[in-house]
């Protein structure tokens, strides 16, 4: 009993400090578009039945082929299947948002325990860990997906194990380096001194430690996972029943979408993917920009600059004069 | 730079050779028992018996009817002799034949891109840098931002449609000719290069904004460190300071870039490929993939994967060249 | 006065931020004689280093803002020099050594080089010229073997080794002015004690003004002439060495000598002044110093004393000077 209680205990608490998390970047203020976005991104994905106009999975809901942009199909159908491109803007947010996340967060996971136990523990199982991390640093993922594809069957749920297993490799790479820093810091040591445990040390000062890098680096992760994602769909290596927006892209240029002009085709689901990624972005380069205030784009000295008020500088300048006054002799007691 | 290191670095990476090696054997033997399954999978309208005639026909062909140790060793004897396999395609050409043939297309295209992003990127990267909180460098950085999100085939489909279908300036698909009628002329130059415009700029786009992001901060970085201030302190012309001085140092983290991409350069391509329908690896490897013809495909994954390994051994033995702090034998 | 070698009249130095403005120096002037030592002393953040860089016209705009009324190096008015004319100026009439030298020079450059570069550019010598010269250099301030010493990056040379490189390459062209900002703060002492005999014997004997910046007073006591006590961006005193720690004036200089640990102090306690320098961007009433002050009155809360010249060449600013029985102030 005493053990599922500590457990919960736990799992609250890493709520509370991813809720943290959220709030600093909320603060900031270019942190807001990207907590947006993702929010509207995944009540999409959430409610998409409800948003959807049409199914695009039920065929009887199909239109006539290849119509241009109207009220009823707000952007159009598809020249193949006369789905409604809309709803299946909509529904592939879907893929693009579990994909993303998921992978994303296996690779947070693997990234820093594997990274911690290399950069804390070092030896033999930093040794291990960084001779994996370099032969899978050299094997091609791309033609490696297809491969696997090819003989598996095409799937997301490899697409994302692919993903995940060569992607942790990143992630702790840059995590082993921190750690390696953290470990020679004054609280560690004096821990280890107070004779805390190795496991004691890594979750409760190691990690904390690495925390703001490794939420930082998952974000951009996802935002990569993303747009990989989308390529490999579009070269149909994912679920064929599924509807993504990579696949949309495949269809729309095998469809004739660029021989007829049907633009709208090809720029619905360009947008669906630069949204997506850009809010993961920008919601990466916040938490940089909070661990890193230096790279700060410093523009705001600039513009600080500009909009100098002369007289009030020139006043702060004046303010500083005074008279020297010259005294006939100091004598010293 | 020290003989052991040199020659420790190169043993490590003939292990990782190996060791890819052997995971490029295993991985097409995965899933069944037998790998003369994998070139005639069981097909419905055969019995049994013809099937295993079949099969022990093809094992017999393609050496699969010894022992897998003994195949592996094949294999490893083969690799040494640069013999990649041989294909399953009509014909049973050397993999290494078709790679040799499409390879040189491919870095057409890649080098191409490289050169392009490097220079405009070096350049348009060190003005934003020059020019820091000015319009040059907030220009910069909303690109930046808006590149990243925009994946490179994205931007192919778009100057596909724009510049090829719709105004017709650049051909949407290779012109299929374009192989063959090959003849190291000036004009066959000029067709490869008419064709290969808008794959070019597509994969451009994104690099050029992606070095100039990097070398504008790797300037800005080094040009607050003091001894550019050093520098200033003793006359120096402001061309001086920054070409041998801030240049200098900002160029290393650039150079590690450019060596981590070479890897990149054959395999990068593969989507941007197959929407321009260009004769490269890309396209052979979809190619292979679609005729389930895993001798050509593993035998393109090993060569990409010995071509990293090759990169990043050579850009760890001459990064020490650059950086002097760097002490060759040092452990990242 | 002409053997005054430069004469820096009222300089100001503001950096404006978000928050407000930073008012590093303020209204500050320095004479500094040929041939002598003068220190510039105060604790960090007093905007001591602002004032090397702004003699050196090294300051950038943005970040920070400049107002001087005169900068005169022998006889020339450098204060509206172009960029070009001060590059002629730096490193030939006035040159500077930085605190650390492992950050100061060019990591990726042998420190021949980064020598060779001043003789190129201001004698315009080629560069196997540059090289004889620079090994010259390189003898001059001690350096053993300079020949391969020369061709050594600077992480290969010791601490010692690497400032006396940054000495020589200051002395190069045999400046009128060498501005040393904490040159041995990131040394080891016994180093220290090297380092600053190699600045002072080539001051010496070469007629060099030195403008020695620091927080360190023992470093004054052995090297300095002169000393400007600076506080919070203000002079607060200035004098001859000897004087500034027979009698000290101002309160301040005399809780920084305090807080020399002495051998032979038995009966003293340790002084301490007690708080912090004030934030230089939300300073206090009246003189800066008053917080920390224990003679502190009314009267200093409520306006900045005046900068008191002595007909003694002594300068202080305060209401209560500590030994001192005042003269009649001239208004």
């Amino acid at each position: 009993m005493k053990k599922i209680k500590k457990i919960f205990k736990k799992i609250l608490n890493s709520f509370i400090g991813i809720g943290l998390f959220i709030a600093k970047i909320w603060k900031h203020k270019k942190g807001k578009i990207g907590l947006v976005l993702v929010g509207l991104l995944a009540f999409v994905a959430i409610f998409a039945p409800l948003i959807a106009p049409y199914d695009p999975y039920d065929v009887t809901q199909r239109a006539a082929k290849g119509l241009a942009p109207s009220w009823e199909h707000l952007l159009g159908t598809t020249i193949n299947t006369g789905q409604d491109i809309f709803s299946m803007l909509i529904y592939g947010t879907r893929v693009s948002l579990l994909v993303g996340l998921i992978t994303g967060i296996a690779i947070a996971f693997l990234g820093a325990i594997l990274g911690i136990i290399a950069g804390y523990v070092g030896g033999v199982a930093d040794n291990l860990i960084m001779r994996i991390v370099d032969i899978m640093l050299v094997i091609p993922t791309l033609p490696l997906t297809i491969v696997i594809t090819n003989l598996f069957g095409k799937s997301y749920f490899i697409i994302v194990f692919i993903f995940v297993i060569f992607g942790w490799t990143g992630l702790a790479r840059v995590i082993r380096s921190l750690v390696l820093v953290l470990k020679n810091s004054n609280y560690v040591k004096a821990s280890e001194l107070a004779g805390g445990s190795r496991w004691h040390i890594m979750t409760k000062h190691i990690l904390p430690g690495v925390s703001h890098l490794l939420i930082m680096n998952t974000a951009l992760t996802c935002a990569g996972i993303m747009v990989a994602e989308a390529g490999l769909s579009f070269l149909g290596l994912g679920d064929p029943t599924a509807i993504s927006w990579g696949k949309m892209l495949a269809e729309a240029q095998s469809g004739g979408a660029l021989l007829f002009g049907h633009w709208w085709w090809i720029i619905a689901p360009g947008i669906g993917i630069f949204i997506a990624v850009f809010a993961f972005m920008r919601i990466g380069l916040v938490m940089e920009e909070i661990l890193n205030p230096r790279m700060k784009a410093s523009s705001g000295i600039y513009k600080l600059f500009k909009t100098l008020n002369n007289t009030y500088i020139q006043e702060v300048f004046d303010g500083m004069n005074e008279e020297v006054l010259t005294t006939k002799e100091g004598e010293i007691s | 730079m020290q003989k052991s290191f040199v020659i420790k670095r190169i043993l490590y990476a003939i292990f990782i050779f190996f060791v890819v090696l052997t995971l490029n054997f295993f991985i097409p033997r995965l899933g069944v028992d037998d790998p003369a399954e994998r070139y005639y999978p069981p097909q419905g309208n055969m019995s049994d018996i013809e099937y295993e005639i079949i099969k022990q026909v093809t094992r017999e062909q393609y050496g699969f009817d010894v022992s897998t140790f003994k195949q592996y060793t094949n294999y490893v004897e083969g690799l040494l002799r640069f013999d990649l396999g041989t294909s399953f395609r009509t014909g049973n050409p050397k993999v290494s034949t078709l790679i040799a043939e499409r390879l040189p297309w491919t870095l057409v295209l890649s080098v191409s891109n490289l050169v392009i992003s490097l220079c405009i990127g070096l350049i348009f990267g060190t003005v934003a840098a020059w020019k820091r909180g000015r319009w040059q460098d907030s220009l910069l950085l909303n690109l930046s931002t808006i590149s990243v999100a925009l994946p490179a085939f994205f931007i192919a489909l778009i100057l596909s449609f724009y510049f090829g279908f719709e105004l017709e300036l650049f051909p949407a698909y290779t012109n299929p000719n374009m192989v063959s009628q090959f003849d190291w002329s000036w004009e066959a130059i000029k067709v490869v290069f008419y064709n290969a415009a808008l794959p070019i700029i597509s994969m451009s786009i994104g690099g050029i904004i992606g070095y100039s992001q990097r070398t504008r901060n790797s300037v800005i970085a080094v040009t607050n460190e003091e001894f550019v201030l050093t520098a200033r302190a003793k006359g120096l012309s402001q061309n001086k300071v920054l070409f041998k001085h801030t240049l200098r140092n900002a160029m290393l983290p650039i150079v590690t870039a450019v060596g981590m991409s070479l890897s990149g350069l054959i395999g990068g391509a593969v989507i941007i490929e197959q929407i321009f329908n260009w004769n490269g690896m890309g396209t052979l490897f979809l190619e292979a993939n679609n005729t389930n013809d895993y001798p050509l495909m593993m035998g393109i994954m090993l060569f990409m994967s010995t071509i990293a390994i090759l990169a990043n051994l050579i850009v760890e033995l001459t990064y020490s060249l650059l950086d002097p702090r760097i002490t060759v034998g040092e452990k990242r | 006065m002409s053997d005054v070698l430069l004469g820096l009249k009222n300089l100001k130095v503001i950096f404006p931020a978000q928050q407000g403005i930073v008012r590093a120096v303020e209204g500050i002037d320095i004479d500094i004689k040929k041939g002598e030592c003068v220190a510039l002393v105060g604790e960090s953040g007093c905007g001591k280093s602002v004032t090397s860089l702004a003699i050196m016209r090294l300051l950038n705009t943005p970040p920070a803002l400049v107002d001087v009324e005169s900068i005169n190096l022998d006889g020339d008015e450098i204060t509206n020099y172009s960029e070009n004319k001060m590059q002629d100026v730096r490193g030939k009439q006035i040159s500077m050594i930085f605190q650390d030298a492992m950050t100061a020079l060019n990591p990726v450059m042998t420190v021949g080089k980064q020598i060779d570069e001043v003789f190129i550019k201001h004698q315009k010598l080629n560069k196997k010229e540059a090289r004889i010269e620079t090994i010259k250099a390189l003898r001059l301030v001690g350096i053993p073997e300079p020949e391969s010493r020369a061709k050594a990056f600077p992480h290969q040379l010791s601490g010692g080794l690497r400032q006396r490189v940054l000495i020589a390459m200051a002395f190069a062209c045999m400046p009128k002015l060498i501005i040393a900002d904490e040159p041995t703060t990131a040394l080891d002492v016994t180093i220290q004690a090297q380092v600053l005999e190699v600045l002072r014997s080539m001051q010496r004997s070469h007629n060099v003004s030195l403008l020695l910046i620091t927080h360190d007073l023992s470093v004054v006591a052995h090297t300095a002439d002169t000393v400007y006590v600076m506080y919070s961006g203000k002079i607060v005193e200035k004098a001859k060495v000897e004087d500034l720690f027979k009698t000290p004036h101002h309160p301040y200089t005399e809780g920084l000598l305090g807080s020399i640990p002495r051998l032979s102090d038995t009966t003293k306690h340790f002084v301490q002044i007690p708080d912090s320098v004030p934030h230089p961007m939300f300073k206090p009433t009246g003189c800066y110093f008053h917080p920390r002050c224990k003679y502190a009155t009314d009267d200093c809360k409520k306006k900045m004393p005046p900068l008191e010249r002595l007909d003694n060449g002594r300068e202080i600013r305060c209401y209560h000077p500590i030994n001192f029985t005042g003269g009649e102030t001239n208004e």
